[in-house]
């Protein structure tokens, strides 16, 4: 099983290696939107510290999101040509080929989420952590990966084609612009407080902030990695039971 | 009258029930296909959303002024991004162009005794009416989001003017976009930045808050006149010098993709398969070609 899974993540690693439009979008467009909010809106943005500091933590939740999200795309791509009976036939399990495209999507996104980094410390960006803020950040950033992921892999388990599961990718997107990502929730109407509080990516978003400026994360790590760990255990059973009713027969 | 004149007018009549034709079966495609116009207006409606509600409070405090600590910043950004509903025709265009001429059917028509500007004007025609549509929906969120123009009957026929004039000047590029491109993956792709246009004005924040290299770009981009015209006129802020530099961008734009997309399709570009060697399309004797059916003169 954990060989099949190797074999199905090298697969889709490959294959992502290879959609050079679908590479240069998942780069590009967090990176213009880091450069845009930073350099065109900033001026305007009042944070109480510098706009890039503030913004940085945000456009990684944004980039890991985004291209965790693609993952419904792969999987509902996949069912639709057919590889997934050839696959079957050969006797590898339905977890591993799920496990595969996951874990593939951790690793493109641990790459796409690298670049943004490295352009924004090219435009100012100043990290203040120690190693164990580094460290810890990283791991809830590939926690919301992996959480996206596995959520992302139920969608395209659900939807009927390659297309409709695109449609999920921008609500995923869209995800981070009601939260703190860009601008402090106070600044918003109070109706939308509840929401952008209470969201999944607030957490992970605030505890990036926290973690890399080397403050204190306290208790926005635990709920960060709680919401990462709730959406984990209800896509994966999701998942296996959307494979199952999908390849029954 | 003379022989010349009589032929000139009896061909202006053809070539106006061509392009009719032409419109309305572009309008048709429209309907039967809403996912595109879907996509077209639904971007521009949420964008306005999210800089309405989300975005809002911290970008009209950092404006100043009347768009301070809660007041209304909608009234800053929703011409802004009626401008930007007003940029999506360019992908409308672009694709139903390519898509077109993949297919083949711009060799038939150009085989056709039909006029040779029906085609791209049917497009662009159909493409402007769609985006109105859209700018209309744009507004009416607007309005609900708490946008409260103050234009005079003469100031709403000026701004429908000025984004008239903005969505000739980006279709008519943008057909020459969907004749050269090899698929219509390709020719949605090209616009993209055309629409990111905007934001990079004064669309969303002032260019006086940008930084000097950014502010000299913004400041001088094509699209900063038109949404500062655009919101003089809906809301009663200086237009100042700003309307004629929109006009002068926007028809100089309008009229160079005209000429550039005629004669492209005229010479053939987006032509799939191999031209015939005697008598094919713009060959003389040929449909279209001097003294054959369907040739303008």
């Amino acid at each position: 099983m954990l060989r099949d899974a190797g074999t199905l993540t090298g697969r889709c690693v490959r294959l992502s290696a290879r959609q050079v439009d679908a590479v240069i979008t998942a780069l590009a467009l967090p990176v213009m939107l880091m450069l845009v909010f930073v350099y065109f809106f900033g001026g305007a943005i009042d944070t109480g510290t510098r706009y890039v500091t503030y913004v940085v933590p945000g456009v990684l939740a944004l980039c890991a999101g985004f291209g965790a999200a693609t993952t419904a795309v792969s999987v509902s791509q996949d069912m639709k040509d057919g590889i997934i009976d050839r696959l079957r036939s050969m006797d590898v399990s339905g977890t591993a080929m799920l496990t595969g495209h996951v874990l593939a999507s951790a690793v493109r996104n641990t790459v796409a989420t690298a670049v943004v980094f490295g352009v924004a410390f090219l435009i100012g960006f100043r990290p203040g952590a120690g190693a164990a803020g580094w460290l810890a950040a990283g791991a809830v950033l590939i926690a919301y990966i992996l959480a996206l992921s596995w959520l992302s892999a139920a969608v395209g388990l659900l939807v009927r084609s390659p297309e409709a599961a695109g449609g999920f990718t921008f609500f995923v997107m869209f995800l981070p612009y009601p939260s703190s990502a860009f601008v402090p929730i106070e600044t918003m109407p109070g109706w939308l407080h509840g929401f952008s509080e209470h969201q999944p990516a607030t957490p992970v978003i605030e505890s990036l902030r926290e973690l890399l400026l080397g403050q204190p994360a306290g208790a926005t790590a635990w709920q960060a990695l709680a919401w990462c760990g709730g959406i984990v255990a209800a896509s994966v059973p999701a998942a296996a039971a959307l494979f199952r009713r999908r390849t029954r027969g | 009258m003379t022989t010349r004149a009589r032929t000139r007018r009896l061909y202006g009549v053809h070539a106006l029930a061509d392009t009719v034709t032409m419109l309305r079966r572009s309008l048709r495609h429209a309907w039967r296909s809403p996912s595109m116009t879907l996509t077209v207006v639904g971007m521009p409606v949420v964008t306005l959303l999210l800089f309405t509600y989300v975005l809002g409070g911290a970008l009209g405090d950092g404006i100043g002024g009347p768009y301070a600590r809660g007041g209304a910043y909608v009234d800053y950004v929703a011409p802004g991004i009626i401008l930007t509903a007003a940029t999506a025709g360019a992908l409308v265009t672009a694709v139903a162009v390519c898509v077109d001429v993949t297919d083949g059917l711009g060799d038939r028509f150009r085989t056709m005794a039909i006029s040779r500007a029906s085609f791209l004007t049917g497009h662009v025609v159909g493409s402007l009416v769609q985006t109105l549509l859209s700018v209309l929906l744009v507004l009416a969120v607007a309005v609900l989001a708490g946008f409260r123009p103050d234009a005079t009957p003469v100031e709403w026929l000026a701004a429908f003017g000025v984004l008239t004039l903005l969505t000739l000047a980006l279709t008519w590029p943008a057909a020459l976009v969907g004749l050269v491109a090899r698929t219509p993956e390709t020719a949605s792709n090209v616009p993209m930045p055309v629409q990111f246009l905007p934001f990079l004005g004064s669309a969303v924040v002032p260019p006086e808050t940008m930084p000097a290299g950014l502010r000299w770009f913004a400041e001088y981009q094509p699209f900063t006149p038109a949404t500062d015209t655009l919101r003089g006129l809906l809301t009663g802020t200086a237009v100042g010098g700003s309307a004629l530099a929109a006009v002068a961008w926007c028809g100089g734009l309008a009229a160079v993709g005209y000429v550039w997309a005629r004669s492209a399709f005229d010479r053939g570009a987006g032509r799939r398969g191999v031209p015939e060697a005697r008598g094919g399309p713009g060959v003389p004797g040929g449909p279209g070609g001097p003294g054959g059916p369907g040739y303008e003169g």
